[in-house]
């Protein structure tokens, strides 16, 4: 559209809401964040300490047990979730009866809240009332009856994971779209040269959406690092702060009002998120087959 | 492999499917069923066996819920910010992205791919810097300081999904109402708007449930119990002294109704937005 000299004054006025507040609460924060990470801000004065906070972090067991602890988030989604979600948007292209109404209820838990997604798994895993101990005491596993999973050291993390793993619905809706882009000339193809449907689920949808299975990767990357509210309501990093993760850590740094130490920590996942980032793009670049 | 070995081959992979696809669907469905029925029962009932049907539906469960943890408060906070965030959100970035996708001007693309780019800052890095601006702006503990947050943090989904849909409408309507006579201002709100509902509807699904489920910045910048949202407010049910379970199950029953409701209601909305930006990679 030609850009009229009346217009120029509307464009200033449409596009300045958003920007400012783009401005004040990205732009500033990010700035802000990394400025105040060389200092000892406590919230009223701010003295500069240069690299001070920095050594503190990487001496600190709690946050290298939070960055480790946020590798495996990162590494069971992208090992685990999305290649199951894969499984099932493979299977769900199929578009047998009722695939519609399977894809609607398995991304339900993704439209329901963390917090209340992490009250409802702390009761199934309570030991009081939990319903998975009561099955597993059930099918005869006599040991987990009064188990805690939360709160013991050896099964606080593996649980903190397993629940989230198998809820699959978000990448299985990005990928099973994906399939929909696919021409049928491909399986006709196949099916002439007598292709079962493994073979075309595994040897075309499968290659040919390779790069939304991509995508998935990288969103599970920058989801996992924000990672707060199961870890905070489930265990609150502990037993014995083994299952803390970095945004735990940020936020118990400001409870405490150490806030330049906690923006460091902000300034390291910021930076942890981009290095990633960049490295998958990089790693994961792939011949196009679109 | 013979004709045969295909044949079975192909019937287990389809049995293979079905149970996956089953296991996957209970998984999905089983714990919140769960919740529910467990929210209709009694407090003894659920010690005894959490597994048993309830003897009789508690529906008092969900008046205590909404009486004793004021959960009709929360629900009326989380309503009003959640509404007037998402309200916000999609005005000022559908103004934003029809500046930027129908027209070229110096710094448009640029501005573009700054704003969606905050779509891969983890936000949760922020909440040191986020907490001082609130403070200094005086909004701490205020609605209005829940409402800007939430309006800027749904901003570059919002402006990412309403650019893609401006740029999908023929330049030749707009031309026409230009021939017509119709200013700036004219062309959006007559022209723009109405042809891009199904736009600013996926982007709104998006930004409500975004900001119905938000906690952190809930729990971060708000402390009296007028002003709560009801995400921070049903994790005050894991205060370990608490032990009205089946209203805390009552009441987290309640706290998810409206984001699914939302998501069964605009669900083709939701899967589009989804899929717009994926597809393209």
């Amino acid at each position: 559209m030609i850009i009229r000299k009346e217009d120029r004054i509307w464009l200033f006025l449409f596009i300045m809401p958003s920007l400012s507040l783009f401005v004040v609460f990205f732009i500033i924060p990010i700035l802000f964040l990394f400025i105040t990470s060389f200092t000892n801000w406590d919230g009223i004065e701010a003295d500069f300490v240069g690299l001070n906070n920095y050594i503190k972090l990487f001496n600190n067991k709690t946050f290298i047990r939070s960055i480790v602890n946020n590798i495996y988030w990162i590494l069971s989604s992208a090992l685990i979730q999305v290649p199951l979600a894969l499984i099932i948007a493979l299977l769900l292209s199929h578009r047998s009866r009722g695939w519609k109404v399977f894809r609607t209820i398995l991304f339900i838990p993704q439209v329901v809240s963390s917090a209340a997604i992490a009250l409802l798994w702390m009761a199934l895993y309570n030991s009081e009332y939990g319903l998975i101990n009561f099955i597993l005491d059930s099918i005869g596993l006599e040991g987990y009856k009064n188990h805690n999973w939360l709160g013991t050291i050896s099964t606080a993390q593996p649980a903190l994971l397993a629940f989230w793993l198998c809820y699959v619905g978000y990448y299985m809706i990005i990928m099973l779209a994906k399939t929909t882009s696919i021409s049928e000339d491909y399986y006709d193809a196949a099916k002439i040269d007598g292709a079962l449907q493994f073979h075309m689920d595994w040897f075309i949808t499968a290659p040919l959406i390779r790069s939304t299975f991509f995508t998935c990767l990288i969103l599970g990357v920058i989801f996992n690092l924000r990672q707060f509210e199961f870890v905070y309501l489930m265990t609150n990093g502990g037993p014995a702060n083994k299952t803390g993760v970095l945004v735990l850590y940020i936020w118990k740094e400001l409870q405490i009002q150490r806030l330049g130490l906690g923006n460091a920590a902000g300034v390291i996942m910021i930076a942890f998120g981009a290095i990633l980032l960049l490295l998958m793009r990089r790693i994961l670049r792939s011949p196009n087959y679109d | 492999m013979t004709n045969m070995g295909n044949v079975l081959f192909n019937k287990i992979y389809y049995y293979f499917k079905w149970i996956i696809i089953i296991i996957f669907v209970i998984y999905a469905v089983f714990p919140f069923l769960w919740l529910v029925l467990t929210s209709l029962k009694t407090n003894a009932e659920l010690l005894d066996n959490p597994f048993s049907l309830p003897n009789k539906f508690q529906f008092k469960n969900y008046k205590e819920a909404v009486t004793s943890a004021g959960l009709g408060q929360l629900i009326i906070n989380s309503l009003i910010i959640s509404s007037i965030a998402t309200f916000i959100n999609i005005i000022i970035s559908s103004m934003f992205a029809y500046s930027i996708s129908r027209h070229k001007f110096f710094g448009s693309n640029f501005l573009f791919l700054m704003v969606v780019s905050g779509i891969l800052v983890p936000l949760n890095a922020l909440i040191i810097p986020y907490f001082a601006i609130i403070n200094y702006l005086n909004l701490y503990d205020t609605r209005i300081g829940l409402i800007l947050v939430y309006s800027a943090v749904g901003l570059p989904v919002s402006i990412y999904i309403l650019t893609e849909f401006f740029k999908s409408i023929p330049k030749e309507i707009e031309e026409a109402s230009v021939v017509d006579g119709c200013n700036f201002l004219q062309r959006y709100i007559k022209i723009m708007l109405p042809l891009s509902v199904p736009g600013l509807m996926t982007a709104g699904t998006f930004q409500f449930i975004l900001c119905w489920n938000e906690f952190i910045y809930a729990m971060l910048l708000t402390s009296s119990k007028n002003i709560r949202t009801i995400q921070f407010g049903i994790s005050y049910f894991t205060n370990e002294f608490f032990s009205d379970y089946v209203s805390m199950f009552a009441a987290i029953v309640i706290s998810i109704i409206p984001s699914i409701t939302v998501f069964i209601l605009f669900q083709e909305r939701v899967i589009t937005g989804l899929t717009a930006g994926a597809v393209k990679g």
